[in-house]
């Protein structure tokens, strides 16, 4: 059995670690030690919405989750092995505007593909956000709410340190984490493809 | 993105919502542009979503500038109630 404990972590991170956990895992029941509130509903949210069962316990201070698979596979994940690469699949989201055009309708059309999102079964594992697109990851942004319910159901959300700094935004970051091109250029060359709405 | 009780609004065109859209923030009422839900049958797929508490503002201001929307509907449990009809 694998252990994680996940206690102390703060909202998405807690399911994004139970994700890469259970995929390292290979069908291995893991332990997972949460604390109550969200990253237990989180979490527990997110492993049955992918098949698989969990079982709690309540310790002092937290609790623990004991996850047994397999995890029903996601049409991506069912499909023949040679049928895809290895790899996850990353958004790279370069600017607050989707399209060329005029800028109130191409921001529009961001805010709206991004809240669609939700309504998809199939999610990218990450979306990165570079240049403008940061701008979506602030405080003041509308789709706030929407960054941190796709990182609730598992997706890594990450914004570019230089472009957050550009902005002098850095302090005001309101979903996912803090990331820098090294991760960004080795995840997209590692990745099974990369999309850019 | 929809809370139970919550009234979404559709209009007949992606001009009118983002007017409404604009005019609504310009007021600063707390409404949000979102994407039609698949359940109900919008022409630009925008919809813009509000709660109780400003509905009399946010229907009030649209109304006086000629852009109330083609249907309302208030969330229910699992679906949607009709309570606009077509202007």
């Amino acid at each position: 059995m694998n252990n994680l404990d996940v206690r102390g972590m703060a909202c998405p991170l807690p399911v994004v670690q139970v994700k890469r956990a259970l995929e390292a895992a290979q069908g291995a029941e893991l332990r997972v030690l949460l604390d109550d509130g969200a990253p237990r509903e989180n979490v527990k949210r997110f492993a049955q919405g992918r098949g698989y069962r969990v079982q709690e316990e309540q310790l002092e201070g937290g609790f623990a989750f004991t996850i047994t698979g397999p995890g029903t596979p996601t049409a991506r994940e069912a499909a023949p092995a040679a049928a895809v690469a290895a790899g996850p699949t990353v958004m790279l989201i370069g600017s607050d505007r989707m399209g060329d055009g005029p800028e109130d309708l191409g921001r529009l059309l961001m805010k709206n593909f991004i809240m669609t999102l939700l309504d998809l079964s199939e999610l990218p594992d990450r979306i990165f956000f570079v240049n403008t697109g940061v701008l979506l990851a602030v405080e003041g942004s509308e789709v706030v709410e929407t960054l941190n319910e796709l990182g609730n159901r598992g997706v890594e959300v990450l914004s570019c340190g230089i472009c957050l700094d550009f902005f002098k935004k850095k302090e005001s970051l309101a979903a996912g984490g803090v990331t820098n091109m090294f991760t960004i250029a080795e995840t997209m060359l590692n990745a099974r493809s990369v999309l850019r709405p | 993105m929809i809370k139970d009780g919550d009234f979404v609004a559709i209009f007949n065109s992606i001009h009118r919502v983002m007017e409404a859209e604009r005019l609504l923030k310009d007021k600063q009422l707390k409404i949000l542009l979102i994407p039609a839900p698949r359940a109900l049958a919008a022409d630009c797929g925008l919809a813009i979503r509000y709660a109780e508490d400003v509905r009399g503002e946010v229907e009030g201001t649209l109304a006086a500038a000629g852009l109330l929307p083609r249907d309302l509907y208030r969330k229910n449990g699992d679906s949607f109630e009709k309570i606009g009809e077509e202007q």
